[in-house]
């Protein structure tokens, strides 16, 4: 029977049955010592009763916040990563085409980008807004399509993607000057709208959102 | 103590993360044995073996002298069933019935039963309607009569499961579920693609179009081919993580891609197994494994996962093949951001499959720019994956502007077949070797 690092008895003397570490690395640190939120023997960077964090407690800085604390929200977190939702933002030609075609009163000044990499965000936290930052007016949304390249179409403070106590998502268009479209019909403004997995957000001039789930 | 094969198990990633890092991904390449000798517990021949062909006879068949070409696949199938085998034949309307053994038992396959057999297919006529979970179940009930390991089932329609609910097609395919592998095949364009992957990715077998009936014998004879090559049934692949790890998905990526994660049978303390079918000596597949850690500190090493290959024996489940995925903090970033080739390349292959099957499904709501989107990406994908026989196959429905980075037009008319071949094949893969 052989002892790895975090102090578990394993039968493998390769890797630990139970946490899976190396047998024969150096000790982690502290292993032994009581969680101090349900007293159980710590055996690694995680309590293994309660999950409790002790690499976070014992370094200098604050234990990590969620993203929009501010809200002091009572909403339980999000469920684990398992299913964490990405949104992938992308410019969309034929999005852009119908925008042309329909013909609003600047949709001629709007030019297609030549190169968009894609970009992804990972939906975390409670809110997540969807805009162009603005350090004059405060503004400096978790979506910050300020580019380059730019959608002169898409409000400063355009969207707002809002968790929902089920770990889904829901959109809500925070006013904007040019609408939101989820999967292609105009969403109405001040209203949540709930995403499901592979919906597609358009906004501006020829900006795609795709809003995926385990992303 | 039966002799049952080994397995040999290669496990391609890159074990560096970088601190904080969790996510673990590796490709894990499967090789059964190439022995000679024929083990699974079962005698030299086909004894081991048990197959249940399942024919369409619904009125439809008439047209286009389907049900002819039908019996002639039947026949041509039964002629490549090893002496020794057990084997039965089905036929499907709104009901189903035996067609040989006419008792609902199942024969031994020899000279005498063959030439039985095919006296009673000639008799087959196609007149009635369409309820494959009637036909599912007198296979599943059939299969009860015999004592082989290996069962296999092929399953031909020309047409949608119009004469019963979705519920009831359902609850036939969870109660097949494990008991046997089923082949299907749509002949003709009639038929619902959806419909009859559900049975294939249930019961772990294929699914594909033949869109002209005169190709159906050579596709049935290939099919029983394939299912006499297969020697030890029932493999899992077990997958052990530490404590406060999650597995987030196991999927075999070749030689076609199929979703295992929600498959998972818990065995053990913190293991559990996922169905890898029925091996042929010498078959290699890859599967692809991605698990969640709890981050260690940098210069730490884990076992972020064990997989092995287990077969069920009465003795108790053998282990017939291990590999280690395993997960090493580092703060060298040259390191923990480099992506394997293999695990990229099949990342894109899954990608491209679910594209298709995207670009296809919108195409068909009629939302033309989802579709041209999806299917533009899909072409993109096969080109980077030098996929040819998908991005041939996507070629009949898009016109390819470029196809580097993916730019379509949606064909205004596209051949119910080609469509239909696109959907059932973009799940093959093109194997990634170790480069």
């Amino acid at each position: 029977m052989a002892t790895c690092p975090a102090g578990h008895d394993s039968a493998g003397d390769d890797f630990c049955d139970v946490c899976g570490m190396r047998i024969g690395a150096p000790p982690a640190a502290g292993a032994g010592e009581a969680c101090p939120r349900c007293g159980a023997v710590r055996a690694g960077q995680f309590c293994e009763a309660c999950g409790y964090d002790f690499a976070a407690a014992s370094s200098a800085l604050p234990p990590p916040e969620p993203p929009s604390a501010t809200s002091s929200s009572v909403a339980p977190p999000p469920p684990a990563s398992a299913a964490a939702w990405t949104a992938v933002v992308t410019a969309d030609r034929a999005y852009y085409d119908r925008v042309r075609a329909a013909g609003g009163p600047d949709a001629a000044a709007i030019s297609f980008p030549a190169y968009c990499p894609q970009r992804r965000f990972r939906l975390s936290g409670t809110e997540v807004r969807v805009g162009r930052r603005s350090a004059s007016r405060g503004i400096d949304p978790e979506i910050d399509l300020t580019g380059p390249p730019a959608d002169p179409g898409v409000s400063r403070l355009h969207a707002v993607l809002i968790a929902n106590p089920d770990g889904t998502w829901s959109i809500v268009d925070l006013g904007s000057e040019n609408g939101t479209q989820v999967n292609g019909s105009e969403i109405p403004r001040g209203e949540a709208v709930p995403l499901r997995d592979g919906d597609r957000i358009h906004l501006g001039g020829w900006t795609a959102i795709t809003i995926t789930r385990g992303g | 103590m039966t002799n049952l094969p080994g397995f040999t198990v290669d496990v391609d990633q890159n074990p560096y993360l970088p601190a904080g890092g969790r996510d673990v991904s590796a490709i894990v390449t499967v090789t059964a044995d190439a022995t000679g000798d024929a083990p699974g517990g079962g005698p030299a021949g086909g004894a081991g073996s048990a197959e249940v062909i399942i024919v369409d006879c619904s009125g439809s068949m008439k047209s286009g002298n389907k049900i002819a070409q039908a019996r002639e696949a039947t026949l041509a199938a039964v002629d490549v069933i090893r002496d020794g085998a057990w084997f039965a034949i089905v036929a499907g309307t709104s009901t189903a019935w035996p067609v040989y053994p006419a008792d609902g038992s199942m024969a031994v396959a020899d000279m005498r039963t063959r030439t039985e057999a095919g006296r009673a297919v000639r008799q087959l006529r196609a007149n009635g309607g369409t309820a494959i979970g009637q036909w599912l179940r007198l296979a599943h009930q059939i299969f009860q009569s015999c004592p082989a390991a290996l069962r296999h089932a092929i399953l031909l329609t020309d047409g949608e499961n119009q004469h019963e609910k979705p519920e009831q097609l359902a609850a036939a395919i969870a109660l097949c579920e494990g008991a046997f592998r089923c082949d299907c095949r749509g002949v003709g364009t009639d038929w619902k693609v959806s419909e009859l992957r559900k049975i294939s990715a249930t019961l772990l077998g294929t699914v594909d179009i033949v869109p002209d009936p005169a190709g159906l014998a050579a596709d049935f004879e290939e099919m029983m081919r394939g299912a006499m090559s297969k020697r030890l049934p029932d493999v899992m692949l077990r997958v052990w993580t530490p404590q406060t790890a999650v597995v987030k998905f196991v999927k075999q990526v070749a030689p076609a891609i199929a979703d295992l994660t929600d498959r998972r049978a818990p065995s053990g303390a913190q293991a559990g197994d996922y169905p890898a079918g029925a091996w042929a000596p010498g078959e290699s597949r890859d599967y692809h494994v991605g698990v969640q850690v709890t981050a260690a500190n940098v210069g730490q090493e884990m076992l972020a996962a064990r997989v092995s290959l287990v077969a069920a024996a009465p003795s108790g489940d053998q282990v017939l093949g291990r590999g280690l995925i395993r997960a090493i903090w580092t703060d060298d970033e040259a390191l923990s951001t480099r992506i394997n080739p293999r695990v990229a390349a099949y990342t894109g292959q899954a990608e491209l499959a679910a594209a298709i099957q995207e670009g296809l499904e919108a195409r068909n709501r009629g939302d033309e720019e989802t579709a041209t989107a999806r299917l533009g990406r899909a072409v993109a994908l096969a080109h980077q994956a030098g996929n040819e026989e998908t991005a041939r196959l996507l070629a009949k429905v898009v016109d390819v502007v470029d196809e580097a980075t993916g730019t379509v037009r949606l064909k205004k008319k596209v051949a119910a077949a080609d469509e239909m071949a696109l959907d059932t094949r973009s799940t093959k893969t093109v194997r990634v070797r170790k480069g």
